[in-house]
C-alpha cells in the first residue's frame, strides 16, 4: 500500500520537475519538444526517443482515414493533451456518494465489490488490501515461471532487447494513422514475455497490473509467446469506466512463435456518450497478430462501450499450418456507431481461419462488420469460415457488412455469409408465454445469439458479458 | 486526371444538341472527379491502365459489321455501330405498343420528358457514366405503352471496328403492366474503348425480362451499366452472361422505388487468359415489402481476375424486405485471383437479408468419380464447370436464348482446358 502510494507521489514530483507550466497534465498540443517531454518523463532511452519521433514524422504526413462506416466532428490532434499523470489522491471523489448514481447502480447490477467499485470509479481508496495482496502473490507465481508481465514502459529500461526486436514489428509505423500517432506519444501499456515451452500459470488480466489506473489513452501492448507456450490475456472489464480522455488510439502486437498460442480476450465498456452521443470515447485501435509455424491466434471480444469504435483484431498466418480466430459481440445503442471485425492474411500452407461475428444495433445506433480475408498465393489447402450475424432491435437503428473476400490460390476454400434479422414476433410471444417480461425475453434471445461468442470467453467473463448485454440493452424494447 | 479524360471532357464540351443541359451537368461533375486509383473504392481492384493508355480514336470507318443471328429467335433490332444509330440496320416495322425513336427527333413534350428521365435512374458517382452523359451522341429512346404485351425481344447491339471509340445509351421506359423483353449486347473486333448504359424505367405492375451480354474478349475495354427503377408491383428478371477482357466493368442498379416489387439478377462470368471481368451490382430498398433474389457465379482461369462487389442497402422505410445475393466462385489455376465483397447495408428491422460468399476449387471427389467412370480428367473438368453454370442458365425464361448461349459457354470451357 504504502508502495503504491509513493510510487503516486513520486510520479507527481517527476511531472513537476520537468514541466513548470503544468504540474500534472501537458498544455494542449503535439510536436516534437512533447514527444521529448514524455520520453523524458519517463526515463527512455536515446534509441526510444528516436523512434517515437520517427514516427511522429511519418503520422504528420499521414491523412486521417474517412473509408469506415462511422460520422464524428473532425478531431483538433493539436487541442488533446499527450500526458496527464494520474490524479493525485486530493482531485479525486472523496467517496462513493460523490460519483454519479446512474454509474452505481450499474456496478451493482453487475453485482461488483464495494471495493472494487470505489477502484473503478476513481476514488481515493487509502486501503485496497485484497488487490495489492493478490498483485503480490500473483507476481510470485509468474516470475517462478519465468513469465515478464510488467507494464511497457518498464520494459523497455529492463528488457530493451527485447522490446526493440519486436515493438513494431507486427504493427509497423507507417500501418495507419492513429498506429502512428500511437508510436509517437504512447504513453503506458502491458508488456508480456511467455518463455519457451511454457504455459503460463494463470490468466494474466490488465485489471492486476499494478499500475492499471496510469496507461492514459494511448496504450501500447506487446505479448510474445516463444515457441511451444500458451498464454491467455484479458484485457478491460466489464464494469463501465470513466475517462477523461475522449481520444483512444490503442495498439496491440500479439507474437506467436512456432507451436504457441495466445487467446487474447477483451471486454471494451468505455463510456458511450450521453443519448446524443455527446461526450463518449472514440475508441481507435489496432490490434494484430503473426503466427509462425502451427501457432493460434484467437481474439475475442465483446464491445458495448465507447462513441465510435473502430477497431479490427487481425491474424497473419505466416507460419504453415497456423490458426487465427476472431469472436465478436458488438453492442450499440444509443448514438453508437461501431466499425469492426477482423482480417485474417492467410500466407502459410494449411492455415485456417474462423470468423463469427454477431452485431446487435438497438436505439439509433449504427453497427458494421467489416473484414479482409485474403488467400495468398502461398496459401495452399488453407481455409476460412466467416459468419456474420446481425440482429435489429427498433426501426432506427443500422446493421452493415462490408466483407472483403481475396482468393488467389485455388486450392483455398473461403466461405463467407451473413444474415440480418430481428427479435421476431414469435420468439418474443413464446419467452412472454412463459411468463417472461419482454426485456427478459429479449436478453434471453440475445444471450442465445451471442453464445458461439461467450463459449469462447473465459468462465467469469462470460457471466459477466451476458451480464452486461442485459444492462446495455435496458430500455431499448417497447 | 488522365489524358484520356482531358480529352473526353474536351470533346464533351465540344457537343451541343437537346442534351446540352445534362451534358454540362456531367462535365461539370466529370471535372471535380478525381481519376481513379488502388485506393478509390470502386476501381480497388481494377486498374485503369488500358483506358489511361489509349487515345481518343477517330471515328473509324464501319462496313459489314451487324449484329449475330440467334437461331429461331426473331428480334426488333435496335443498332449501334461505333457509337452512331443505325437505321439500315434497326428494325424499321415495330409491333404496336412500342417506339424507338432518336431523342434528337422525339417531339418537344417527349423530349422535354426523356431529359427529365436521362441519368435519373443511373448513378452520378459512376465516372464513365458521366462520361457517357457527356458523349453518347445519339441517345435513343424506347418506349413500351401501358399495358401492351410485346412478344419479340428488342436486342439492343452496340457493335464496334477495331481501333472504335463509342458511347451508347438508350433510355427503356415500360408504361403501366407492359412487358418487354431486353437484350443487350456489345460486340467489338479488336483494340476498342466502348461505354454502354442503358436506363430502365419499369412502371407499376410492368413486368421486365433482360439479358445482357458482355462477351467481348482481347483488348477491349468495355464499361458499361444497366440500371432499373422498379415501381408498385413491378417485376425484372435479368441474367448476365460476361467473359473478360483487357478490361471489362459491368454496373447493374436495382432499385425498388414502389412497393411489392421483385428482382431477380443471375450472373455468370467465365474469364480466362489475362482477361479482367468486374461486376458491382447495387440493389437499393428504398420502399417496404420488396423482394430481391441474386445468383452470381463464377470462374477463373488461368491468369484471369474477376471483380465482384454485390450491396444491398435497406433504407428506413423498407420494412418487410426480403432480400438475398449469393456470390460462389471457381478458381482453376493458381495464378487466376478473385476478390468479392458482398455488402449489406441495412437500416430497417423488420427484414430479413442475407449474403453469403464461397472461393474454392472444383471438387475433387467429383473430379476422381468421373475419372474412374473412364471421362478423360480435362473432359470431366468441362463437364463439372458447365454443370455449375449451367444451373443458371436453365434459370433463363426464354429458352431460345439459353439454347444459342449453351454452346457458346461450352466453347469457353474447352478453350480453358486446352492450355
Amino acid at each position: 500500500m504504502t508502495e503504491q502510494i509513493d510510487k503516486a507521489l513520486a510520479r507527481e514530483y517527476e511531472a513537476g520537475f520537468v514541466s513548470d507550466v503544468e504540474s500534472e497534465t501537458f498544455l494542449p498540443g503535439l510536436d516534437e519538444d512533447v514527444i521529448r517531454r514524455i520520453s523524458a518523463m519517463k526515463d527512455e532511452p536515446e534509441w526510444m526517443l528516436e523512434w517515437r519521433l520517427n514516427a511522429f514524422r511519418i503520422w504528420s504526413e499521414m491523412e486521417e482515414p474517412t473509408w469506415a462506416h462511422v460520422h464524428y466532428p473532425e478531431i483538433d490532434f493539436q487541442s488533446i493533451s499527450y500526458y496527464s499523470a494520474p490524479k493525485s489522491m486530493k482531485d479525486k471523489p472523496k467517496s462513493l456518494d460523490e460519483v454519479d448514481p446512474e454509474l452505481l447502480r450499474t456496478y451493482e447490477k453487475l453485482g461488483i465489490p464495494l471495493i472494487e467499485q470505489q477502484m473503478l470509479a476513481g476514488i481515493a481508496v487509502d486501503a485496497v488490501f485484497d488487490s495489492v495482496s493478490v498483485v503480490t502473490t500473483f507476481r510470485e507465481k509468474l516470475s517462478e515461471a519465468g513469465v515478464i508481465f510488467c507494464p511497457i514502459s518498464e520494459a523497455i529500461q529492463r528488457y530493451p532487447d527485447l522490446v526493440k526486436k519486436y515493438l513494431g514489428s507486427v504493427v509497423p509505423t507507417k500501418d495507419n494513422y492513429y498506429a502512428a500517432l500511437n508510436c509517437a506519444v504512447f504513453t503506458d501499456g502491458s508488456f508480456v514475455f511467455i518463455p519457451k515451452n511454457t504455459r503460463c500459470p494463470m490468466e494474466l488480466s490488465t485489471y492486476f497490473r499494478i499500475n492499471e489506473q496510469n496507461t492514459g489513452q494511448f496504450e501500447r501492448t506487446l505479448i510474445i509467446a516463444e515457441e511451444g507456450s500458451h498464454v491467455s490475456y484479458l484485457e478491460g472489464c466489464t464494469a463501465p469506466q470513466r475517462d477523461e480522455n475522449q481520444l483512444h488510439a490503442a495498439v496491440v502486437e500479439l507474437v506467436a512463435m512456432d507451436n504457441a498460442e495466445i487467446k487474447y480476450s477483451t471486454v471494451q465498456n468505455w463510456y458511450p456518450g450521453d443519448e446524443n452521443g455527446k461526450g463518449g470515447i472514440y475508441n481507435f485501435v489496432t490490434k494484430r497478430g503473426i503466427c509462425h509455424t502451427n501457432a493460434k491466434i484467437s481474439w475475442t471480444q465483446v464491445e458495448t462501450g465507447s462513441s465510435v469504435t473502430w477497431k479490427y483484431p487481425s491474424c497473419i498466418l505466416k507460419g504453415d499450418n497456423s490458426i487465427g480466430e476472431f469472436y465478436s459481440v458488438a453492442l450499440t445503442r444509443g448514438r453508437q456507431q461501431a466499425d469492426t471485425g477482423t482480417k485474417m492474411i492467410h500466407l502459410g500452407k494449411n492455415t485456417r481461419s474462423t470468423i463469427i461475428s454477431k452485431g446487435i444495433s438497438a436505439g439509433k445506433s449504427n453497427n458494421s462488420y467489416r473484414g479482409l480475408v485474403r488467400m495468398n498465393p502461398g496459401a495452399q489447402g488453407a481455409r476460412n469460415f466467416t459468419q456474420c450475424d446481425s440482429l435489429l432491435i427498433g426501426d432506427q437503428c443500422g446493421a452493415h457488412t462490408f466483407p472483403y473476400v481475396e482468393s488467389r490460390n485455388p486450392s483455398a476454400i473461403v466461405e463467407h455469409e451473413a444474415t440480418t434479422s430481428k427479435v421476431s414476433d414469435e420468439q418474443m410471444f413464446l419467452c412472454q408465454q412463459r411468463g417472461l417480461d419482454p426485456e427478459k425475453a429479449v436478453s434471453m434471445i440475445v444471450n442465445g445469439f451471442c453464445k458461439e461468442v461467450f463459449k469462447e470467453l473465459p468462465m467469469e467473463f462470460a457471466v459477466e458479458a451476458g451480464k452486461l448485454l442485459e444492462i446495455s440493452l435496458e430500455g431499448s424494447v417497447g | 486526371m488522365s489524358e484520356w479524360l482531358t480529352g473526353a471532357i474536351a470533346r464533351g464540351q465540344g457537343i451541343s444538341d437537346w442534351l446540352a443541359p445534362k451534358r454540362a451537368q456531367a462535365l461539370e461533375l466529370l471535372s471535380q472527379t478525381a481519376w481513379p486509383t488502388r485506393r478509390t473504392e470502386a476501381w480497388r481492384y481494377t486498374p485503369l491502365r488500358s483506358v489511361e493508355r489509349s487515345i481518343a480514336k477517330d471515328q473509324v470507318q464501319t462496313t459489314g459489321l451487324s449484329p449475330v443471328d440467334i437461331a429461331d429467335l426473331h428480334m426488333t433490332e435496335l443498332v449501334f455501330v461505333n457509337g452512331r444509330f443505325d437505321v439500315q440496320q434497326s428494325s424499321s416495322e415495330l409491333p404496336t405498343g412500342l417506339s424507338i425513336v432518336l431523342g434528337s427527333e422525339l417531339n418537344n413534350a417527349d423530349q422535354a420528358l426523356a431529359i427529365e428521365q436521362f441519368s435519373s435512374i443511373k448513378p452520378s458517382r459512376h465516372l464513365f457514366g458521366l462520361v457517357n452523359d457527356a458523349l453518347a451522341s445519339d441517345v435513343v429512346v424506347v418506349a413500351i405503352a401501358a399495358g401492351a404485351d410485346i412478344e419479340k425481344p428488342i436486342r439492343i447491339s452496340s457493335l464496334l471496328s477495331s481501333g472504335a471509340e463509342a458511347h451508347t445509351r438508350v433510355q427503356v421506359k415500360l408504361g403501366d403492366g407492359a412487358k418487354a423483353t431486353v437484350i443487350e449486347d456489345v460486340q467489338a473486333q479488336g483494340d476498342t474503348l466502348s461505354t454502354a448504359f442503358v436506363e430502365y424505367d419499369i412502371a407499376d405492375n410492368a413486368r421486365l425480362e433482360h439479358y445482357r451480354f458482355a462477351l467481348q474478349t482481347n483488348t477491349n475495354v468495355a464499361i458499361g451499366g444497366s440500371h432499373f427503377n422498379l415501381n408498385n408491383k413491378s417485376k425484372m428478371h435479368s441474367t448476365i452472361v460476361a467473359f473478360g477482357s483487357d478490361l471489362s466493368r459491368l454496373d447493374t442498379d436495382i432499385i425498388h422505388a414502389g412497393e411489392f416489387a421483385d428482382a431477380k439478377l443471375n450472373a455468370m462470368y467465365l474469364l480466362d487468359g489475362k482477361e479482367l471481368f468486374d461486376l458491382h451490382a447495387t440493389v437499393e430498398h428504398a420502399m417496404p415489402n420488396g423482394t430481391t433474389e441474386e445468383n452470381v457465379r463464377g470462374i477463373v482461369a488461368d491468369r484471369a481476375r474477376a471483380v465482384f462487389n454485390g450491396r444491398i442497402h435497406i433504407h428506413r422505410d423498407a420494412q418487410k424486405t426480403l432480400a438475398e445475393l449469393n456470390n460462389r466462385n471457381l478458381l482453376m489455376s493458381d495464378k487466376a485471383e478473385i476478390n468479392t465483397k458482398p455488402e449489406l447495408e441495412i437500416y430497417a428491422d423488420d427484414v430479413k437479408c442475407a449474403h453469403g460468399a464461397t472461393i474454392a476449387e472444383i471438387d475433387k471427389q467429383a473430379l476422381y468419380y468421373l475419372q474412374t467412370r473412364g471421362v478423360s480428367r480435362s473432359k470431366a473438368q468441362v463437364m463439372l464447370n458447365f454443370g455449375f453454370i449451367n444451373e443458371l442458365i436453365d434459370l433463363m425464361p426464354n429458352a431460345a436464348l439459353a439454347e444459342w448461349v449453351r454452346p457458346i459457354i461450352r466453347e469457353r470451357f474447352a478453350q480453358m482446358e486446352v492450355k
